[in-house]
């Protein structure tokens, strides 16, 4: 007879790790779903020189098109092929995504922020949108038990819309770091460091960063928070986490009594369909992937009696940016700049209360600055000459680069962004796809626009010069590099910035007091159906300026005790 | 012998239980931080063995001796030491995929023979990139080859700052090791405007 589960989690991600974990040591027989294959830190994931590679992290001409990774990381992305989507003929949109044990964890930021009041409230304040039907004070302790669980390297620093944790030490400024620190100081804007879920000591038996800068191809000791090195090792250790990985989740089975019963996946490799049922299930595949299967589920979506399942889908405006170098620095001697891949942050400012109102428009965004020393000097082939004169001058501007990007931008909940089933296409296994359709609205333009302003201002208030053809470069890659931030998606029109590039995907099954407004309440449980949770960016409501991963798990850790609550009846 | 990576994996793993490994690891590992250059792994022997296969004897030298002008040997290595013409060459020959990108190279090599540069001396050829070259310092001008230039200096700056030879011996880059701490800056000059 088939094993019935207390919960099933589909998902391996931040949210499903965190969910396998705080289930299973709570005592429930949890089974996880993994559409991928299953991942090893310390077999799969190296330090490479990249001249260690044949063809130097861009791979085989015309191979990384598939992927949105490197010649390092791909095989932690997804396969574009297997995996396709669609857009609306307005959309230019990149889904960043990854399909194995730990998803986006294992090459993501790290950046780990709290959201603010002002975020939580934004529509009381300007009358834009609805309100989160929480506050931050509801999910402060989850916020304080996430990050002391995974280990978050901050400084405190007291500012409102900037709320503090429960921190590691924050690691040191960089030269230039220093350098944008003064100067945004000087413009009386607030700093602080990156708040980065990397270890800078000893932490649950992880062991601190070796500020190797080679996160995003995947931490080879766990230093850097990720399911597979923070929150699957416990859950593991409990007895009660069955792993099934390469199992592609393709809905969610409900019975006549308007539970879910259980959710069919087909078998990666054999394409073998299986149902599995249990109790509880939980949707942790990612915002995009789980409004898939409500989508898949139900003729109209499941748990879609709001009608609002697919809309309202926020990313966060980004793009823009001053690159160059910094005078200051230049010609001095080579550091170890980019060892802890971070940079400093600029909280937002705009539009937090009175004082700080807009007119221009509502609601605000973070930035970041950073420079010295990378792994290519991008710059290098946009500087006039050639010969020895060219040669030194890249390599005195080598140790002095910096950039100043778009860190998250607030953008607005328009209900006409986001997901449908596409009538036609589907995926290797079978599954019809999303189709989205996603642009940016004028308040969005001008928080770019706005932003772009305060760049330069800063950039000139550090004493930095732009160089040519850099004005608008990213935080890392090469040139057209897949994957950097500079490269248009495939078939975009020139110089046409594909939209998604944050990697931000939130909304699409907001939460909302009223079922009436709504997929999901306040702990993210579905309106409709009592024993269906969904964790990750979906129950978002504003998307908030800042890095939405901690957010969620915070989200996630407040819905695993309420559904612990109702499974065990006991107060947690 | 310094340790190797795994040695330091398996000292981690055994120190994280340890009280005072913080500081037994810090001062364990920074013996190793001055000597990175030295721990950069070497090149692997792809190109040192390489044999062109894309492009023919003639324009593989052109090629060979373009990449050379533009990043000279000096003080430092330069295009020759980084094998970078190889690399292109390896390269386009597994460009299969993107005929365009082969093609786009195979004209402009045709375009440099046209213009003399394969037949010409030293001075010769000096001379001819120096023309090709000055549309990037002078707006306004023209040069039918400076497309060429563009895409051999393009290419060619990302394969000498890829190898060991530009990354390593030219750049002095410090990443991808294994440090205790991270260097902060301890520049008072830089703390102010």
């Amino acid at each position: 007879m088939a094993t019935t589960y207390d919960v099933i989690v589909v998902g391996s991600g931040a949210c499903g790790g965190w969910a396998a974990m705080e289930l299973s040591r709570a005592g429930m027989k949890v089974l996880m779903l993994e559409a991928g294959a299953p991942v090893n830190q310390a077999k799969d994931f190296h330090h490479t020189f990249l001249y260690q590679m044949d063809y130097r992290g861009q791979g085989k001409p015309g191979m990384l098109r598939r992927y949105s990774g490197s010649e390092r990381n791909y095989r932690i992305m997804i396969d574009s092929q297997e995996n396709p989507y669609t857009t609306t003929p307005d959309t230019v949109y990149r889904w960043g995504r990854s399909r194995c044990l730990g998803g986006r964890t294992l090459h993501w930021a790290r950046a780990s922020d709290r959201m603010a009041d002002y975020e939580f409230k934004a529509a009381s304040r300007d009358g834009y949108g609805m309100d989160w039907p929480i506050s931050y004070a509801d999910l402060k302790p989850y916020y304080d038990r996430v990050e002391s669980f995974i280990g978050v390297s901050a400084a405190m620093e007291g500012l409102p819309q900037f709320p503090d944790g429960v921190f590691l030490p924050p690691m040191g400024l960089t030269c230039a770091e220093a350098i944008f620190t003064a100067a945004a100081k000087s413009l009386a804007w607030p700093t602080t460091h990156r708040r980065l879920a990397q270890l800078t000591r000893i932490h649950n038996g992880r062991p601190s960063c070796h500020y190797c800068g080679n996160c995003v191809n995947g931490c080879d000791v766990g230093a850097m928070f990720s399911t597979v090195s923070t929150t699957l090792p416990p859950a593991l250790k409990t007895g009660n986490l069955e792993v099934r990985t390469d199992c592609v989740a393709a809905l969610v089975r409900m019975n006549s009594e308007n539970r879910a019963q259980g959710v069919s996946y087909i078998e990666r490799y054999t394409m073998r369909p299986v149902d599995v049922d249990a109790k509880y299930v939980v949707l942790a595949a990612s915002t995009l992937e789980n409004t898939r299967l409500l989508l898949l589920s139900a003729k109209g979506g499941l748990a879609n009696s709001s009608g609002a399942l697919g809309q309202y889908m926020m990313d966060q405006v980004g793009g823009g940016g001053v690159s160059g170098y910094l005078p200051k620095l230049k010609g001095g001697p080579s550091r170890l700049d980019d060892g802890k891949s971070a940079g400093i942050t600029i909280p937002n400012f705009h539009n937090i209360d009175a004082k700080t109102q807009r007119q221009d428009f509502i609601r605000g965004y973070v930035m970041n600055a950073t420079g010295g020393q990378t792994e290519f000097p991008q710059f290098a082939a946009s500087l006039p000459g050639y010969g020895s004169a060219w040669k030194k001058e890249v390599k005195s501007r080598y140790v002095a680069q910096a950039r100043v990007w778009i860190a998250g931008g607030e953008m607005l909940a328009q209900k006409e962004n986001g997901v449908t089933l596409d009538p036609e296409v589907k995926d290797h296994w079978g599954i019809p796809v999303l189709k989205i359709h996603f642009q940016h609205c004028d308040n969005d333009r001008k928080i770019i626009a706005d932003f772009q302003q305060k760049a330069e201002e800063l950039f000139r208030k550090a004493g930095g010069e732009i160089m040519p053809g850099m004005e608008r470069g990213g935080p890392t890659g090469f040139p057209g590099a897949p994957g950097s931030p500079d490269r248009p998606a495939e078939g975009a029109p020139a110089r046409q910035r594909a939209l998604g590039g944050s990697i931000h995907e939130v909304g699409t099954a907001r939460m909302s007091a009223s079922p009436k407004d709504g997929v999901l309440n306040s702990f993210c449980q579905t309106h409709d159906v009592e024993n269906l949770y969904v964790f990750g960016g979906n129950a978002f409501v504003t998307s908030g300026d800042k890095h939405p991963t901690l957010t969620m798990m915070a989200l996630t850790a407040r819905g695993c005790d309420h559904l612990l609550e109702r499974a065990q009846g006991k107060k947690v | 012998m310094l340790p190797t990576r795994r040695d330091l994996l398996e000292i981690l793993a055994r120190a994280s239980a340890l009280p005072g490994a913080a500081q037994f690891l810090a001062a364990w590992q920074s013996a190793g931080e001055h000597q990175h250059a030295n721990n950069a792994p070497p090149e692997p022997p792809l190109l040192r063995d390489y044999q062109p296969q894309f492009f023919d004897a003639a324009d593989f030298a052109a090629l060979q001796s373009l990449c050379e002008i533009l990043i000279p040997t000096d003080d430092t290595p330069g295009a020759r030491e980084a094998h970078c013409a190889h690399f292109i060459d390896f390269l386009l020959h597994n460009a299969d995929a993107v005929p365009q990108l082969q093609q786009q190279w195979r004209s402009g090599l045709a375009s440099l023979q046209e213009a003399g540069f394969h037949a010409a001396d030293a001075a010769g050829r000096a001379a001819l990139v120096e023309a090709m070259a000055r549309p990037e310092r002078e707006r306004g001008t023209t040069h039918p080859l400076y497309s060429v230039y563009r895409l051999v200096k393009q290419q060619n700056a990302f394969a000498f700052y890829t190898s060991r030879a530009g990354m390593i011996e030219t750049l002095d880059y410090r990443g991808n090791s294994y440090n205790a701490t991270f260097p902060a800056c301890t520049h008072p000059e830089h703390h102010v405007v």
